[in-house]
């Protein structure tokens, strides 16, 4: 087997923890859920977490849009996909809000101070408003599934952020609302070390910005939820540490644009700096695996094609052109992303597909290019 | 079409749509045409203070847009929205008493504080373009007549955008709600603001623009127009389409994908605009790439090709 495919394959056989990181747009849930198809066909448990999807992915995977927990794929769709027994596939597309909530009822200790916290408006401002909440939803989740151990490989599709890596960051900027220091100060309820009069400045800042109706709220919110955030920050940085195990790997999914590349580069560097384990490129919807297409060309139609036929095959040509030369350059692009990739990792290229590869069997189709089947050989 | 007369009349016009569509590059465009039309312009995008790659900075072959606004390309400035500096500006402003508001800013609990508070982040994001909106020349001009924002994906921007209405529940008096309603006079207003979808002519980008242009009628900031991107220049009549629809079956060429993008194209096209009327801006495919790329758009948007 070619080694990059030979070390994708390995990857998919033995890893515990796939996350698939690249900018928006480049086709990470469908490269995610091909991936854990692949997995799910060599006879591993499998659960793909994603978060918001396009519509007809989840539909794809048999995913309703918020189920509370992980759902099987249909049988005559696992059988579609030539997953058997002892493999399997469970997918979760992650409602940030139901993450949160369930939390909550977890560390509330009783169902009445759960409630207390689930009807302060602040928390469910908190949770309604996305920005910031998916990557703490991810985490949170990983976590979950990662210390259950229920599951042979967990695969994360990274939640749509301007940054990547963003998730990544939860723990940090969690560490913000846990300072111990604010909580003292800022709740009157805790006694101790800090002079009345450094408790009173606290409150008159806070009161100025936000009002005084807004600040004791506030209060309140904080005041429920320093512990709840404490044992979520342990989490957290729990799954950081998880994810930093060699059985873990970060793959980077790129389109085939120049543009797109400089930014993974961008991002492989940020991986290898935060020391987790970048394991390969994928440059996805490209036209860098060779093929058997020929020219369109006026001397192999028959003598009795239609004028339209004929014409349409002149235009035809344009578009041939451009594709070859794309063929081209991906190619470049491929070995450009190779030679970053280094001996230890993989660079693959993934074809792009007419129908946008959202139907199950296109997802089927990738799912055996990146894992070249045993019984078929070398591809 | 959209009328660019209409897009430069405005002081704040948000490009969002989902990653890959081609935002940056469309935003980057808008700046050269209203460069060209004689305004004052201004790109901005949301910037976390940290070393953050930028797509929108590298058309101007910067690794960032600059932290204060600052010429990038002749006659075009730039700067990132800065949820830090919004918080300064803000603090600065509602706490009367410099030194509360020196304490304030100079306790690193209380900051953190604030940027773990709930919606603290956007709010000081928006503060902060506030005070771009406000800035003013000694004759009283606006220095900025027009702020174009490269804006996040999706979900953060109806966030942003949702935002004055969402904080003006929680907390109806004092400084914040007032900033939150100065903010809303403009955003609200389809003269002075409107926010650009950007999409592609396929189908799944059509089905979540349609969404986010429902999503942002419930925000109040007008929806103002739509780009497709990334159109295919090739046409095909409907006897050609059927000719080659059946010789392509026969056997694998190049050309193949690319001819079925135009059949895609097309419908993806009709079916955005049976279901919205708003006026669509279409742009052509073509083989160039960044600031190539975005001259030849500056071209098509201005009318000039």
């Amino acid at each position: 087997m070619e080694p990059n495919q030979q070390l994708l394959s390995d990857l998919v056989q033995t890893c515990r923890v796939i996350v698939c990181c690249g900018a928006g747009g480049v086709g990470k849930t469908t490269t995610a859920a091909a991936l854990s198809i692949a997995a799910a066909r060599r006879g591993r448990k499998v659960l793909v977490l994603t978060i918001d999807p396009s519509r007809r992915l989840a539909e794809t995977l048999g995913v309703s849009r918020n189920p509370p927990e992980p759902v099987p794929l249909s049988d005559s769709w696992q059988y579609a996909a030539g997953i058997k027994p002892p493999g399997s596939l469970h997918a979760w597309m992650l409602d940030p809000k139901l993450v949160a909530d369930e939390s909550v009822r977890r560390f509330a200790g009783d169902p009445e101070s759960a409630r207390g916290i689930l009807k302060n408006r602040i928390y469910q401002q908190a949770t309604t408003m996305v920005a910031g909440l998916h990557e703490y939803t991810a985490m949170k989740a990983l976590h979950r599934f990662i210390i259950e151990g229920a599951y042979d490989l967990v695969v994360l599709d990274t939640p749509p952020s301007r940054n990547a890596l963003d998730f990544l960051d939860a723990p940090n900027r969690l560490a913000g609302f846990l300072d111990g220091a604010i909580f003292r100060m800022f709740v009157p309820t805790s006694t101790g070390f800090i002079s009345r009069a450094a408790t009173g400045l606290i409150s008159r800042i806070v009161s100025a910005v936000f009002g005084q109706e807004f600040t004791d709220e506030l209060a309140a919110f904080l005041q429920t939820f320093s512990q709840l955030f404490a044992s979520l920050n342990t989490d957290l940085l729990d799954v950081r540490t998880r994810l930093s195990q060699p059985d873990a790997a970060f793959l980077l999914v790129t389109s085939p644009s120049e543009a797109s590349v400089v930014e993974a580069h961008f991002f492989h560097e940020r991986i290898v700096q935060l020391r987790l384990p970048f394991r390969g490129f994928i440059l996805n919807r490209s036209h860098a695996r060779p093929s058997d297409q020929v020219f369109p060309s006026a001397e192999l139609l028959k003598d009795d094609a239609t004028p339209a036929l004929r014409s349409g095959i002149e235009k035809l040509k344009w578009l041939a052109r451009k594709e070859s030369l794309q063929g081209h350059r991906d190619r470049g692009l491929l070995a450009d992303l190779a030679l970053r990739a280094g001996t230890n990792s993989f660079a693959i290229a993934l074809p792009s597909f007419r129908t946008g590869a959202n139907d199950l069997s296109t997802l089927i189709e990738i799912a055996k290019l990146v894992v070249t089947e045993r019984r078929s050989g070398p591809r | 079409m959209i009328a660019p007369g209409d897009l430069l009349e405005k002081r704040v016009v948000l490009i969002t749509g989902k990653g890959g569509v081609g935002r940056s590059t469309i935003t980057a465009a808008l700046s050269q045409v209203a460069q060209r039309a004689g305004k004052r312009v201004i790109v901005t995008e949301i910037g976390d203070g940290g070393d953050d790659y930028s797509a929108l900075a590298q058309l101007y072959a910067l690794r960032q847009l600059p932290r204060e606004a600052t010429e990038i390309a002749p006659g075009i400035q730039g700067a990132q929205l800065l949820p830090e500096v919004g918080v300064a500006q803000f603090l600065a402003s509602v706490l009367r008493s410099s030194f509360l508001s020196r304490t304030a800013l100079g306790f690193e609990p209380l900051r953190r504080l604030f940027m773990a508070t709930p919606s603290f982040r956007e709010m000081a994001v928006f503060f902060h373009l506030l005070t771009y909106l406000r800035a003013q020349h000694a004759d009283g001009k606006p220095q900025h007549e027009l702020i174009l924002i490269d804006m996040p994906a999706t979900g953060h921007t109806l966030a942003l955008t949702a935002l004055p209405q969402v904080i003006l529940r929680l907390v109806p008096r004092g400084p914040v709600a007032e900033a939150m309603r100065e903010g809303q006079s403009y955003l609200n207003d389809p003269k002075k603001a409107g926010a650009y979808v950007v999409t592609l002519p396929e189908t799944l980008p059509i089905s979540e623009a349609l969404e986010l242009l429902e999503g942002l009628a419930k925000t109040d900031v007008p929806c103002s127009g739509l780009f497709v991107n990334r159109v295919p220049e090739t046409e095909f009549t409907e006897a050609e389409r059927a000719a080659l629809e059946a010789y392509i079956e026969t056997q694998p060429l190049f050309g193949a994908e690319g001819f079925y993008r135009t059949v895609e194209s097309r419908r993806a096209v009709e079916r955005l605009h049976t279901a919205t009327r708003l006026p669509t801006q279409h742009l052509p495919e073509v083989d160039l790439a960044g600031a190539a790329l975005v001259a030849r758009l500056a071209d098509v948007l201005a009318g000039v090709s």
